[in-house]
């Protein structure tokens, strides 16, 4: 047999195996269509929203009940006490402000003039006064320089 | 590139990363807000610049263009996953730098607020073009539905540049990319975060083009042992 008719004897004797790539990738996108509905589930599913602000919820105050919320609003000044369970302190918007009953420790950085959002849901059905298990944080997209010698408002504020 | 351009990639961005280091550990001042928790600034956002921008876009526009009949080339191809992959690293470093900001600022680890979740949607998006390439066998397959996956894909990209735009959520606002085009940064503090933007832009580069080459060799030993087992079968037919 000469070198030339062994070559050509590599010409495959036998269909090559049917690649199974179509049914892998229609299961890899099937998890990973499961995997995104799993995470939009967890809350962005029934709101794309985080929270509602304090105005917002005062709009509607009936509606909410005794629901869980997560509510929005700036710490006022002066009115933050520490309790045996936790702090309480006042929530305010430009429309209105609400009492909190905070249990657990808050966050490192709060304090007086700082947006904040508690999540639990108010005392009673038109009440203003809101039961919260968790005080989440919410720092702005502003970063300023600390400055020692900077002056300080009377409500605790730098500038 | 030249290949001055190419020796230099790697010590640049080592030495970039280093005065990002230096700077924004010790030279900038704290925050009147965060105190030394604002330092993660010089990282978080430059890391998800990275990841969702150029990574994410680069393997999108490799994308386009290998599905563009004009274009097409495996190249095209080899661009896109290694950004893809390096998109992948970087968006896992995004969440895990941003969860390690978020425990003392915000209270908790993680928020499912619209930013937060949409940037795990992205890392799993990720994660399924990686996947659907291992699924498929057949090369020109591969490259055809990954690049469709990858370009569907970045339809996630500008809706994670929104979310905090569009909807209320724990994650701030924009510091540099504001509506108004205006810093909310100054001094000291935004030329760091600057400089910080240019070092991980070039490790991003630098990872690429390492990830490129791997690819490339990787292709040049596939072909070298299919050339092998050839003239191996050739040899014992001869025989």
């Amino acid at each position: 047999m000469s070198v030339t008719e062994a070559r050509a004897d590599l010409s495959p004797v036998a269909p090559p195996p049917r690649p199974r790539g179509r049914w892998r990738s229609i299961g890899v996108l099937v998890v990973v269509a499961l995997a995104i509905l799993a995470l939009l589930s967890q809350g962005l599913l029934s709101s794309l929203n985080y929270f509602e602000t304090v105005d917002q919820v005062l709009a509607h105050r009936a509606a909410v009940g005794t629901k869980e919320i997560r509510l929005e609003g700036l710490v006022a000044a002066r009115t933050i006490v520490r309790t045996a369970v936790g702090t309480d302190f006042v929530v305010t918007g430009s429309k209105g402000r609400v009492v909190v009953h905070a249990t657990g420790e808050p966050p490192q950085l709060f304090a007086a003039n700082i947006p904040v959002v508690v999540v639990g849901h108010f005392t009673t059905r038109r009440g203003l006064t809101f039961a919260a298990t968790s005080i989440l944080v919410k720092h702005t997209a502003t970063y300023i320089a600390q400055h020692p010698t900077r002056v300080r408002a009377p409500n605790g504020s730098t500038r | 590139m030249t290949r001055l351009a190419q020796r230099l990639l790697g010590p640049v961005t080592l030495l970039s990363l280093a005065v990002t280091a230096w700077l924004g550990l010790w030279v900038t001042p704290p925050d009147r807000v965060q105190g030394d928790l604002a330092r993660l600034v010089y990282v978080h956002p430059a890391l998800a610049w990275v990841a969702l921008y150029l990574s994410f876009g680069t393997a999108t526009i490799a994308s386009v263009l290998y599905l563009w009949p004009r274009t097409r080339s495996v190249t095209a191809d080899r661009v896109a996953v290694s950004a893809m992959e390096v998109s992948l690293v970087f968006i896992l470093l995004t969440l895990a730098t941003g969860s390690i900001w978020g425990r003392p600022t915000w209270g908790v680890w993680w928020a499912w607020d619209a930013r937060l979740t949409s940037t795990a949607i992205l890392g799993v998006l990720a994660l399924g073009y990686l996947a659907l390439r291992r699924a498929n066998d057949d090369p020109e397959a591969r490259a055809r539905r990954s690049a469709v996956f990858a370009i569907l894909s970045a339809i996630n990209v500008p809706i994670i540049h929104f979310s905090v735009v569009w909807w209320k959520t724990l994650h701030q606002g924009a510091t540099v990319f504001t509506s108004t085009r205006s810093l909310k940064i100054h001094g000291i503090m935004a030329w760091t975060l600057l400089i910080s933007f240019v070092a991980f832009t070039l490790a991003y580069g630098w990872l690429v083009r390492a990830r490129y080459r791997l690819e490339v060799a990787r292709a040049g030993r596939e072909a070298a042992l299919l050339a092998e087992a050839i003239a191996r079968r050739a040899a014992e037919v001869v025989r």
